[in-house]
């Protein structure tokens, strides 16, 4: 059965790439499509270069965003339009990345509505509701990030921390399982990623004094397999005084010493999300991902030491969840620059010019950096995306201005890479910001960012779009934008990168120069990653335009399918 | 009007209605009544609406009034005779009331105020559409005195329960507070 569906995909597959595709029109998706919407261990592999789906949250395991199909191009793409607009039933902030498998295509709302449409046209197939529980937390908005696929399910991780599993053709939950007690805080907002028949998923909640961890569950029954917790029991480190730009972090290393002698390891509340997924490594059996900031945000005096492995990048066993190596971009962070934008696996040149196997983040400091996969090691990292405006100043009780503010130089947003012009794409926010720290015990289950951080509103703001060599760490082109951006990026092999903005822009510029090439105004905030897919050989750029609650960009409903006129 | 609400509850403790071995959820919320309104409009205008409040918000805030963390002559008292079971309960009951409608306006230019205030303190990252969510209180609809009186009891660290808000609140001046409250409650 297996076989039979595998062979049929591969068929079909060849059939849409060679255009002969007439006959599928009056087919309806449930009869054909249906078929076809199982999806393999196999596929999942080799999705970097299927053309015709989009089965990660960030295109492929290695999460490069860099989607191979290129009937949309740099000579074509003036002649973009929408192919279909879907309403969802939430107006509210989005940062869904649509999902599509052979035609079918997932996407998820604020507050954890999950609904499969028809990739051709954009009719509605299901729609669920999630069944919240009297308990949410979320510091940036009831976001969702999206579903993960395997086999005939859709995984999804809810604000009441709770992981589902849906039918993919019908909706209908198949299990549920709780990640973590909502009360303390932990909740999701990213989407799972699925590898083996296992269910990895991290958690929100570093700014509630809890103790993060990545979880894998079973993607059968929901069991839990293995936690790693991002937070050692020995959470002290080296007492490291300069951060991976090798600047001065003005830590009172004494004062800590005294402090961490009078009230021990504080790992049992010192946060350590994981908000973004993992990039997988089939070769070795491993997974990155990025660990955020410690808890609380801003007051460091309550948790002397280096608060191992919150800002860092970590590389751990996929299969027992064991830790293997770890890189911190700042110790003992009081500004909440941390490390959250998903890592990209994909071949780097290292300090003596050799090809090696790398992992690029993009830090909330507004930098790139490049590490060996093999020990988590720094190559090098980039020129800053944005100005550094007094990095680092301590906050104040009355407050202190810096640059970045702490929505960071790159927040959440992926990046996407070009393997072949070796560029990397951020997306950046210019606002700066004034840090103020006031210390207070946790408050049991509420907020705890230790102070406050404040947008100046008489400062102007905007944002940027950046390519960064990676071999190189220099900045290619950089294009501004009104606004500080949000969202996310996505690359193609037609030479173009996509991405939306808060004042409902969606444009693609040219990849290797930074041209724009194309725009359309969504209506409301485009603050999602994109993705495409091709369906009866019809290329698709898709993108959700739903605003974002987190810097206040005017919220929308919609899912927006484009492609290009006949 | 502290010393009315003072008096109400040192007279209320007396009653044998809210004694801890004997709960009764009906008594126990007639008692709120007398402050919080019958139909859900309180009597005073700094007294905030309670009905159709979020579930776990009411149930934090009367566990913030026990603990002593949200410290209040009035609720703290009230609140502490409950333990965690019954307070929930009474959440429970208040927030399936419907939201009472209240009057409010604005002022010339309140609403560019408020905005500039939102904006600075990223108030809408966490209060989105000012309609609350299980942890997070309502906002839209409220009476602007309380409004402006808890937003105060932030900024001078008179409550205590949401430490952070101290720092918000004071990135704000007294003209911010009073647009917003206005704003807010117009919603
Ligand atoms: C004597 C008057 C009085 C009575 C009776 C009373 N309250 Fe209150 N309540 C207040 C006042 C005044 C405040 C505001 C306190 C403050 O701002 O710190 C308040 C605040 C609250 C709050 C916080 C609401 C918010 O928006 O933060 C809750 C919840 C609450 N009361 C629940 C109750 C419940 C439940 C009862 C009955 C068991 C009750 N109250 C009885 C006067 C009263």
């Amino acid at each position: 059965m297996k076989l039979l569906r595998f062979t049929l995909a591969a068929a079909m597959a060849a059939t849409l790439t060679g255009g002969a595709v007439s006959a599928q029109e009056e087919t309806s998706a449930s009869t054909l499509y249906g078929d076809l919407s199982h999806v393999t261990q196999d596929m999942l592999d080799r999705a970097a270069g299927d053309g015709n789906n989009f089965l990660h949250t960030n295109g492929n395991y290695h999460q490069t965003r860099y989607y191979p199909a290129r009937q949309i191009n740099t000579d074509n793409v003036r002649g973009l339009r929408p192919a279909w607009i879907f309403q969802t039933e939430i107006v509210d902030t989005m940062e869904t990345s649509p999902i599509v498998v052979n035609g079918i295509m997932y996407v998820t709302t604020a507050f954890n509505h999950v609904y499969a449409l028809d990739a051709r046209t954009g009719r509605q197939i299901w729609h669920h509701k999630h069944n919240m529980g009297p308990v949410t937390t979320y510091c940036c908005g009831p976001n969702n990030r999206g579903v993960a696929v395997s086999g005939d399910r859709v995984f999804m991780g809810t604000l009441d921390a709770k992981l589902v599993a849906l039918d993919a053709k019908t909706g209908k939950q198949l299990w549920e399982t709780q990640i973590a007690d909502p009360e303390l805080g932990y909740s999701e907002t990213m989407a799972p990623t699925v590898v083996n028949d296992m269910v990895l998923i991290g958690t929100n909640g570093g700014e509630y004094g809890i103790r993060g961890f990545v979880k894998a569950f079973d993607a059968a029954t929901g069991e839990l397999k293995w936690t790693f917790h991002t937070i050692p029991e020995n959470s002290v480190g080296v007492w490291a005084t300069h951060d991976a730009t090798g600047r001065d972090m003005l830590r009172d290393i004494e004062a800590e010493k005294a402090a961490l002698a009078k009230m021990g390891d504080p790992y049992e509340t010192l946060g350590g999300g994981v908000w973004q997924n993992p990039a997988v490594d089939l070769e070795t059996n491993r997974i990155y991902f990025v660990v955020g900031n410690p808890s609380p945000d801003l007051d460091g005096s309550l948790r002397p030491g280096d608060n191992l492995y919150t800002d860092s990048l970590v590389a751990v066993d996929m299969n027992t969840g064991e830790y293997i190596c770890h890189f911190q971009y700042i110790a003992h962070d009081v500004w909440d620059l941390d490390a959250v934008s998903p890592p990209i696996i994909t071949t780097v040149k290292d300090g003596g010019g050799n090809d090696v196997k790398g992992i690029l983040h993009a830090g909330k400091t507004g930098y790139v950096y490049v590490h060996k996969a093999d020990d988590c090691s720094l190559i090098r990292f980039s020129e800053p995306m944005v100005s550094q405006e007094g990095r680092w100043t301590l906050p104040t009780a009355e407050g202190a201005r810096m640059l970045p503010g702490a929505n960071g130089g790159v927040e959440w947003s992926p990046m996407a890479i070009d393997p072949n012009l070796h560029l990397s794409y951020a997306i950046n926010l210019h606002q700066p910001m004034t840090y103020t720290v006031k210390s207070s015990p946790y408050p049991e289950g509420k907020l705890w960012l230790g102070g406050s951080f404040d947008v100046i509103p008489e400062e102007e703001q905007w944002g940027n779009v950046s390519a960064v060599d990676y071999n190189t760490g220099k900045i290619r082109w950089k294009v501004r934008t009104e606004q500080p951006m949000i969202g996310g990026i996505l690359a193609t092999a037609g030479g173009l990168v996509f991405t939306g903005e808060g004042n409902g822009l969606f444009k693609a510029y040219d990849s290797a120069t930074g041209s724009e090439l194309w725009r359309f105004q969504a209506g409301a905030g485009v603050n999602a990653p994109p993705s495409s897919y091709t369906v009866d050989g019809k290329q698709y750029i898709v993108v959700a335009a739903g605003g974002n609650a987190q810097l206040n960009y005017k919220r929308g409903n919609n899912i927006i399918a484009f492609t290009l006129a006949d | 009007m502290r010393h009315l609400a003072a008096l109400i509850s040192a007279s209320l403790a007396a009653t044998p209605a809210v004694a801890q071995d004997a709960f009764v959820l009906e008594d126990a919320v007639a008692l709120c009544a007398t402050c919080h309104g019958e139909e859900g409009k309180p009597i005073d205008p700094e007294y905030p609406i309670i009905w159709g409040e979020q579930y776990f918000y009411i149930y934090t805030q009367l566990r913030d009034f026990a603990a002593g963390r949200r410290a209040s002559d009035v609720m703290t008292p009230m609140a502490a005779q409950f333990s965690r079971d019954q307070m929930k309960a009474i959440a429970e009951y208040f927030a399936a009331r419907p939201w009472p409608t209240i009057e409010a306006s604005m002022e010339e230019g309140d609403a560019a105020i408020a905005e500039k205030g939102i904006t600075g303190g990223q108030c809408s990252a966490c209060h989105g559409k000012w309609q609350g969510d299980s942890r997070i209180p309502r906002l839209a609809g409220r009476q602007p005195g309380y409004l402006r009186k808890t937003m105060h009891d932030f900024k001078n660290e008179v409550r205590t329960n949401a430490p952070d808000k101290t720092s918000t609140m004071k990135q704000l001046d007294d003209q911010t507070i009073d647009a917003l409250a206005r704003y807010l409650a117009t919603l």
